[in-house]
């Protein structure tokens, strides 16, 4: 379990650590509108480029991008099937008996897969470079303007990092009851179907009785602490918006307007190389 | 001997910056039909310890010896169910580990597990739940209705009703009342005594170690520090006072005793001896 890449924060210090994290919140959106924007291969160049870069800023190892991207290995394999049954564009790749690959199915397989490959790097460079406290910070005071509309802006950040600070005490308590329960002589690897459901409903039931026992618990622990939800608090944390939050703001937006500008074929120049 | 760690190391997340030594070249042997106590600072390395025992942790390096099967760091153990009958290994709270619907079906879980028939597992399960002191009027109830206390015992009745001959115990007297905590033990020296099973229990209690053990394993940063009898392991003082244990009234009572003068043998480890020490003593300078 400690091998999971995706989502998790490396403590290290670089520029893109120490940014503000509504300005990496900003960005990653604006990034990911741009992504959807159906610009071309020129366009994901762009932005790849721009992924890249930020991920060297960031000090990460790209061995650490890739394992965070493996699980999706397996859609990629889904999407490569689907899209050979159905896509029937372009010339014939390869001819088995009377059925035959076409070009289109690999190119449009690519191009998801590119896109995917994209929205999961700028994640994981939002995710392993921002603590995730600072992160809920990010979105309760990027939610504040929706309080208009009655939107909890507090309340979800709250849910957030109390959700973020669980994750880890309830994979070591997986990991306790599946012992415990090994020690019974479940085996998980082994055994017939039913042995394996018995097996399973043996880790869930006692998971979920001590996750709400927990929450329960938790509950009590806010409240005798002076906890009311919707009352104004004061915050210890202020974040602070720097020159190098406006940049990375900047650089977004200009890559959103590149792509937009792309997809309108409003550009002064032509990018068909491709 | 049927339990003997040989060189037993264990690293945690081997080969990456995560690394942690938790066990460091550990030599141990353990008798048979004893009652162990292994003690050590929280994060010594005791949990990690146990779990060697019925195979849930391979040793990074070394070997191990339980009853007559060989656990080495290059394979896995081939028949590991076996094992795991053999070895009963009841979690640090073990209460969290209940899931069935009632009791008698929680208590039979670990039997029919390990291939014994349903009515006999259902005969054994009553018979355990007696000895646990829960009567026939529990068997059909939820196994969570009950208190924290039954909540336990049911858990370590469903390890007692594989019928181990070897039961490892994580501080099984955490959390309890010390009423509730002195039944439990003397239920393991009944499983000791009367079903002749070898008894391991990690443990903070020194007055437990006292009253209910026969041996002492003490694990200090992943070494073992010290494995001898209770009775020689009470008598170093030094010992205690160097691994900051907060040691038994009895002992503390001995020592202070001999602190003001008395000439007692520091190796009395009964109140009754004690008291006969002192009797002595006073009747001689009188």
């Amino acid at each position: 379990m400690n091998n999971i890449a995706l989502g998790r924060y490396l403590p290290l210090d670089s520029v893109i650590h120490r940014m503000d994290p509504r300005a990496k919140i900003g960005a990653m959106l604006l990034l990911m509108i741009a992504i959807f924007i159906p610009a071309g291969y020129t366009g994901y160049m762009v932005i790849g480029v721009a992924v890249v870069l930020a991920a060297l800023l960031a000090k990460l190892k790209f061995s650490f991008l890739w394992r965070s991207m493996k699980p999706m290995l397996f859609m990629l394999v889904f999407l490569l099937i689907i899209n050979i049954l159905i896509v029937k564009e372009g010339f014939v790749i390869l001819q088995i008996g009377s059925f035959a690959v076409y070009s289109e199915a690999i190119m449009q397989t690519l191009y998801i897969v590119i896109r995917l490959m994209l929205m999961i790097m700028i994640t994981t460079i939002l995710t392993a470079t921002t603590k995730p406290l600072d992160l809920t910070l990010g979105i309760e005071d990027l939610l504040k303007p929706f309080q208009v509309i009655h939107v909890p802006s507090h309340e979800i950040a709250m849910i957030i990092s109390l959700a973020l600070r669980f994750i880890p005490t309830l994979i070591e308590e997986t990991q306790r009851i599946m012992k415990a329960q090994a020690s019974r002589g479940v085996d998980m690897e082994e055994g017939s179907l039913k042995e394996k459901v018995m097996g399973i409903l043996s880790l869930i039931v006692p998971l979920f009785v001590s996750a709400f026992q927990r929450a329960d618990e938790l509950a009590n622990a806010m409240e005798a602490r002076g906890y009311i939800p919707n009352k104004k608090r004061t915050r210890y944390k202020q974040l602070k918006m720097a020159g190098k939050d406006y940049i990375l703001l900047l650089i977004s937006v200009c890559i959103l307007a590149f792509m937009i500008s792309i997809q309108l074929d409003i550009l002064p120049f032509t990018v068909d190389w491709i | 001997m049927p339990i003997a760690f040989k060189d037993v190391s264990h690293i945690y997340n081997a080969d990456s910056p995560f690394s942690y030594v938790a066990l460091d070249h550990i030599d141990l042997e353990i008798a048979e039909g004893s009652i162990t106590a292994i003690i050590g600072e929280t994060g010594s390395g005791k949990s990690t310890l146990v779990q060697h025992l019925n195979a849930l942790l391979l040793p990074t390096q070394g070997e191990l010896q339980v009853l007559d099967q060989c656990i080495d760091s290059k394979q896995k153990p081939k028949n590991l169910k076996q094992l795991r009958k053999n070895v009963g290994l009841v979690f640090q709270f073990p209460e969290y580990q209940l899931f069935e619907e009632t009791i008698i079906k929680d208590v039979c879980f670990g039997p029919k597990n390990f291939g014994v028939q349903e009515e006999e597992a259902i005969q054994r399960a009553k018979e355990i739940l007696k000895v646990c002191g829960l009567d026939d009027s529990y068997l059909e109830k939820s196994p969570f209705d009950l208190s924290g206390g039954q909540k336990r015992r049911v858990a370590i009745a469903g390890i007692l009703a594989m019928d181990p001959s070897v039961l490892v115990l994580d501080e099984p007297t955490a959390g309890l009342d010390p009423q509730g905590a002195k039944e439990m033990m003397e239920l393991f020296v009944q499983m000791n005594r009367v079903y002749h099973k070898t008894v391991l229990i990690v443990t903070h209690d020194m007055e437990h170690v006292l009253s209910y053990c026969d041996q002492v394993v003490v694990i200090r940063d992943g070494h073992m520090e010290r494995a001898c009898g209770v009775k020689e392991f009470f008598s170093d003082i030094r010992l205690l006072r160097e691994l900051r244990i907060n040691p038994p009234a009895v002992i503390q009572l001995r020592e202070r005793l001999r602190s003001e003068g008395f000439a007692i043998d520091p190796s009395i480890i009964d109140i009754k001896q004690l008291a006969e020490a002192v009797a002595s003593e006073v009747k001689h300078h009188e």
